[in-house]
């Protein structure tokens, strides 16, 4: 039983972060119809940022962590938003869906060629001690990532849903064209979007990145989580991104831990195929009104 | 004279507003019905549910007795059903030529024949033929999206018509249409009617051109039928006038 | 297209003919050897461009099918099966799981077409590493043989660019005559506009579904041909990475044009030797240059020689309406 508790609070853990990569991801998709290839490797730069302003501008590393997440919102949300995308949202899905495959092998190789192929130890943003709760030891470094991120995502609930900006976005994710017609500044919602979602995934690589290493690699494996969570979910519901990547995350844990197959990896997979083929609106979605 | 199309009972509602309340008539062999009626009275929608793109929520649609429940519009096409659009469709970048072809090539022959057999499907006479009667001829091998807004509503008519349809229904077929083409259009679709013994079913806003063309006419308002009969009749029936103007 | 630009083209058509003949005969081995290996990524590329370019399907599962051509071929002709059997077999394979596979996979929207092919690349490439006593799994499979064709011994370099050369030229005249045919046609018109494609009744469950297969047909035809190339493979060669790297060469090139899996290949294959001097940035360089031409011309390579081959600009998007109020 203790075992368990373990197990499930690591889930949740990992689960959570997941959750903030396929939160993002949604919010993108929702507000634009972006297809971020790239939010993997959106997850795994943040992390270098940090490192580079560390180890090349000598900065301690309180500060790095704010120059590394002002780096991450203005490169990977403006900068992203103004040169990428907006030349090409008129070009159709395709066309992104390309150029953010190629951003994520821009960004993957920089990272590589730039900082190094090896993995980098990263400092956690707390000491990595254990509590005990209902007799099972946990580590302290999972309760914090729970924490964090629920506290990210209340938040985020709160200014989504409560805030006058935030029901802005909402409308304009729902109906753009009427949003328009109402005064609203669609281009300034959108690009709302995209700077929070670049401090989503920032938020998620500062607390993946202890555990997990910081490695060039990282993006591949977290970008198709975050793709799995969010369509498992429900693709056009925030909730939905939430309820996905806890569940994935505590999926992956269990199994890993009952289940010594080859075939891990295969879960997730076979999750995402069932849900595309037999229930596409995800488990919390409704049935998707976007389309033409 | 038996009934091509057979409408009973239809309904169809979004949430909680009924678009289309049960409505029934039918469309005998030969007839040029038209449908009319104020903006927002379920034309489009009754349209959607015979041609297949929608559900109905209930009743029954039937093509020459046969339930179309389910069917996708290209199965209905293969039954003999075609459909002009409001907002024109042909494939600007194939030729006027071409998109006759592609027009009439899902009729005939198999997958296997299409795959193996000659680029044209054999359709170049049949295609020559609307061409030479719709009078694209001077355009015929230029591509369609280079026609004028008349040219292409004369092809996505001559489209409809390729596969010697038993039903064709025409979504506004006048308009953007100046007058002189519209007589044109009106003559044509008269002399295919006459010839190909063709039921068309219309939906319109020209008055003057329903009104001219049609043989019968069907008025509806808010989703429900309330007047049918003959041209003459129905522009002098009160509830329409009503239903157009208000009181 | 203008007079000017069928020149053009007669004249690129005959210098690539005669370049791709006689360029063996002045390059080293290894210059050979990416020849060979253009080709065959065209082949794919080709398969690719039939189910992205002309029906409109994004597919992330091209790199499987290569996967499951090329251990098709290097299981068989590694046990003493004949390669004509092998060839045949892989194409015939991946018709069929391509086949089993967009049925019911084809009916969802685009994007998440996309997630499902992703989906089963890893699921194919788990697969390949895990079954260890059918694929060798991470050892892989090693020593596969060049065929006799009619006799002829590929096993040289040039004799089997030639083979490949050869496979391509049979390939290319096959694709031509489908786009070509009323099939083309109704690729052309799902591609479109699928609706009203489907209103005159092409029926575009079926349609898509075949394109689908073929593409994948054509990738396990190539994977086929790569087994031999490269004599020596292993799994990590067929994961998403290739697909996405095919992915790339279909869009470069050009989707949807006839010739565009051709340029595109050509650039995925020799840009990392040209830009060699560059050392490990070759790939970040590719990168960028490709995100530049998504942003000016996502009609790719051959969107952008178009354009400026065509002097009277007709986006290829874009329905011209002259005026609403015509004279005939």
């Amino acid at each position: 039983m203790t075992d368990l508790i373990q197990l499930l609070v690591a889930g949740l853990a990992t689960g959570a972060i997941y959750a903030l990569v396929a939160v993002g991801f949604t919010l993108l998709w929702q507000t634009s119809q972006t297809i971020n290839f790239a939010q993997g490797e959106f997850v795994m730069v943040p992390a270098f940022f940090v490192l580079a302003a560390m180890k090349f501008g000598g900065l301690s590393f309180p500060v790095a962590i704010l120059v590394g997440i002002a780096a991450s919102v203005l490169i990977l949300g403006a900068v992203f938003k103004r040169l990428l995308v907006d030349p090409m949202i008129r070009h159709g899905v395709l066309p992104l869906v390309i150029s953010t495959i190629a951003l994520a092998l821009f960004l993957k190789e920089g990272v590589k060629e730039f900082y190094g192929a090896e993995a980098q130890s990263f400092p956690a943003l707390w000491t990595t001690t254990h509590v005990t709760i209902a007799g099972a030891v946990v580590s302290l470094q999972n309760l914090v990532i729970i924490g964090v991120a629920v506290v990210t995502i209340a938040v985020l609930q709160w200014f989504l849903g409560r805030t006058r900006t935030g029901r802005c976005m909402q409308a304009t994710a729902q109906n753009p064209a009427l949003a328009r017609i109402l005064g609203i500044r669609v281009e300034r919602m959108i690009l709302y979007t995209f700077l929070i979602n670049a401090a989503l995934v920032a938020l998620a690589s500062l607390l993946i990145s202890p555990i997990y290493l910081a490695k060039f690699s990282n993006g591949e494996t977290l970008g198709i989580v975050a793709f799995i969570a969010a369509i498992v979910g429900g693709f056009n519901q925030v909730r939905g991104a939430i309820v996905g990547g806890l569940l994935l995350g505590v999926i992956d844990n269990l199994v890993a831990a009952y289940l010594s197959t080859q075939y891990r990896g295969a879960i997730p997979l076979f999750l995402l195929i069932a849900v595309i083929l037999f229930r596409p609106q995800g488990l919390l979605g409704r049935a998707e009104e976007r389309s033409v | 004279m038996s009934a091509v199309l057979e409408v009973s009972k239809l309904s169809k509602s979004f949430g909680g507003i009924s678009a289309v309340d049960d409505v029934s008539f039918e469309v005998r062999e030969g007839e040029i019905l038209g449908i009319i009626g104020p903006n927002g009275s379920g034309k489009s929608t009754l349209f959607n549910c015979i041609l297949g793109q929608l559900q109905p929520s209930s009743g029954e649609v039937r093509i020459d007795g046969r339930s179309i429940r389910g069917m996708r519009p290209c199965d209905l096409n293969r039954l003999g059903v075609s459909r002009t659009f409001q907002l024109l469709q042909v494939f600007p970048q194939l030729s006027v030529r071409e998109n006759l072809i592609l027009a009439g090539q899902e009729h005939q022959g198999s997958m296997w024949s299409r795959l193996l057999g000659p680029r044209d499907a054999g359709l170049t006479p049949a295609a020559d033929r609307m061409i030479a009667f719709f009078r694209l001829a001077p355009v015929a091998d230029e591509k369609a999206g280079g026609l004028s807004y008349g040219q292409q509503k004369l092809l996505d008519a001559a489209m409809a018509f390729m596969a010697g349809p038993r039903l064709v229904l025409l979504d506004e077929p006048a308009g953007g249409v100046n007058p002189t083409m519209l007589a044109d259009l009106r003559e044509r679709l008269r002399t295919i009617n006459a010839e190909e013994k063709a039921t068309f079913v219309v939906i319109e806003h020209n008055m003057e051109f329903v009104m001219s063309l049609c043989t019968r006419i069907l008025v509806l308002a808010e989703g429900r039928i309330i007047a049918q009969g003959a041209p003459e009749a129905v522009r002098r029936n009160s509830k329409v006038i009503e239903a157009y103007f208000g009181n | 297209m203008s007079a000017l630009g069928n020149s053009v083209r007669g004249i690129v058509a005959v210098a690539a003919c005669a370049v791709l003949i006689a360029a063996p005969f002045g390059l080293k081995p290894y210059g050979i050897y990416l020849l060979s290996m253009w080709a065959v990524m065209t082949i794919a590329a080709i398969g690719l461009n039939l189910t992205l370019g002309y029906a409109g399907q994004i597919s992330l599962a091209q790199a499987s099918f290569v996967g499951i051509g090329a251990y098709t071929a290097a299981i068989l002709t590694t046990h003493g099966w004949p390669f004509a059997a092998a060839f045949f077999l892989a194409a015939a394979l991946c018709l069929a799981v391509g086949w089993l596979l967009g049925y019911p996979a084809l009916r969802v929207q685009h994007h998440y077409l996309a997630f499902v092919t992703l989906a089963f690349t890893t699921l194919v490439f788990l697969v390949l590493r895990n079954e260890e006593w059918l694929t060798k799994g991470i050892y892989g499979i090693s020593n596969i043989p060049r065929p006799a064709v009619f006799g002829w011994s590929t096993q040289a370099p040039r004799d089997f660019y030639f083979f490949c050369l050869g496979v391509l030229a049979v390939v290319s005249f096959a694709m031509w005559r489908l786009v070509r045919s009323p099939w083309g046609r109704a690729f052309m018109a799902l591609r479109e506009n699928p609706m009203r494609a489907s209103s005159l009744g092409v029926d575009t469950r079926r349609y898509t579904l075949m394109a689908f297969a073929i593409g994948s047909s054509l990738g396990g035809l190539a994977g086929a041909l790569y087994a031999p190339l490269v004599q020596f493979i292993e799994p990590t060669a067929f994961a998403l990475g290739l697909s996405l790297n095919l992915l790339l060469m279909v869009i470069v090139g050009g989707s949807g044009f006839f010739f565009g899996p051709f340029l595109g290949a050509l650039v995925s294959v020799l840009l990392p030797e040209w830009l060699r001097f560059t050392e490990g940035f070759y790939l970040i360089i590719y990168a960028a240059m490709v995100m530049v031409l998504m942003v000016y011309c996502p009609a790719g390579l051959l969107g952008l020689a178009e354009r400026l081959l065509k002097p009277a600009a007709e986006d290829r998007s874009v329905l011209t309406q002259s005026d609403k109020d015509p004279g005939a």
